[in-house]
């Protein structure tokens, strides 16, 4: 039972001073330190067949300043995806560049950048990658508050403050009842 | 709709009908509703019966359809579009997004009222329209030319001022060509 997973998740573990645990078949993860990341990448990579970079994800955990790092590579030859998962610390975000390992990583890396102002030293592109003329915080942290920001930019038509039952409305306008068969949706 | 003939002149009377038999749209899908248009041109809804028609260039459109939300990249291009329409020009916002944000109503990156912008012809609600509600659509703007009062190119030249006014306050580098009309 999951002996492939075990193998993966020992070898790495007695590479490197990573904790880590099988989540399920075919599912392992490691959680290192951010400055040990691209050296694991760089490992599984070439010793381990782990080819292929699925994606680099970014979580804003507000609540420990922290941004969350994960990158998932995933094997071709026993079909495993491994998740190397890293802290990094929110109020200063910089992270080792991968893109020498896999170019592709240059895309994820400047969305990041752009999204949400984690730096990588050495990333080659330029500064604006989706966004135009973006002056403000990064929009995809969690403390931007994008609500407050659309109203204050675009400013919206009035009418979208009464979040009444839109049938509730009808039929007063109307002079009609709700039957009862869909009073069960109303809001109350 | 009743076409008003008793207060057009003949000429213009002609002019108008048969400028609203030949509307081409501008092949322009901005949100997710230009998914519509190919269902609203082919054989089913056929819109083509009723003048309706593609066309590969600003300077050959009358019809602008903006089909759904429009981010601010796009409406940057979406103003080039339409300032390189020749007269008449002839706007159509396409579902709720344009009217008043829609779902979208609090992107960071979306634009809530279209008519801030651009002026508008026509209005077609739904999330998405079908294409029964697009040639309904389509059908009004005809009638509206008909009446003689499709005329927002000019009033958009007039009004320039508060649209470009209302533009930069988006579009913050401002980088766009002037024309002379």
């Amino acid at each position: 039972m999951l002996e492939q997973e075990q193998a993966l998740l020992s070898q790495v573990t007695s590479a490197f001073p990573v904790k880590g645990k099988v989540m399920r078949n075919r599912r392992v993860e490691v959680w290192a330190e951010s400055t040990t990341v691209s050296s694991i990448l760089m490992y599984v990579k070439n010793q381990m067949g782990y080819q292929h970079l699925n994606h680099i994800t970014c979580i804003d955990r507000i609540e420990d300043t922290k941004f969350q790092l994960v990158y998932t590579v995933f094997s071709h030859q026993t079909k495993m995806t491994l998740f190397v998962k890293t802290f990094i610390d929110r109020n200063a975000p910089v992270m080792d560049n991968i893109d020498h390992i896999w170019d592709q990583a240059n895309t994820y890396e400047r969305e990041l950048r752009e999204m949400y102002g984690i730096q990588f030293p050495g990333l080659v592109g330029a500064q604006e990658f989706i966004l135009e003329d973006w002056d403000e915080m990064p929009p995809m942290r969690r403390d931007f508050k994008t609500e407050e920001y659309s109203e204050k930019t675009f400013s919206s038509l009035p009418g979208r403050e009464n979040t009444q039952d839109v049938r509730e409305t009808i039929s007063t306008r109307s002079g009609e009842e709700i039957p009862d068969f869909a009073k069960k949706y109303s809001r109350d | 709709m009743e076409t008003k003939k008793d207060s057009q002149t003949i000429a213009e009377y002609i002019k108008n009908w048969s400028r609203k038999h030949s509307l081409f749209v501008m092949a322009y899908g901005t949100g997710c509703g230009a998914i519509e248009i190919p269902a609203t041109m082919t054989s089913r809804y056929d819109a083509e019966r009723l003048g309706i028609r593609g066309a590969a260039t600003p300077r050959q459109a009358d019809v602008l359809l903006i089909t759904g939300y429009l981010a601010t990249k796009t409406l940057k291009r979406v103003i080039r579009v339409y300032e390189q329409m020749q007269d008449p020009k002839y706007v159509i916002a396409f579902g709720s997004c344009t009217i008043n944000g829609g779902m979208y109503y609090d992107s960071y990156n979306t634009i809530n009222v279209l008519e801030k912008y651009i002026p508008v012809d026509v209005y077609i609600n739904g999330c998405m329209p079908r294409p029964e509600a697009v040639i309904a659509g389509f059908k009004q703007l005809q009638d509206k030319i008909a009446r003689g009062d499709a005329d927002n190119g000019t009033r958009y030249k007039e009004n320039l001022d508060w649209y470009r006014a209302n533009q930069q306050q988006v579009i913050k580098n401002w980088r766009m060509p002037d024309y002379n009309w």
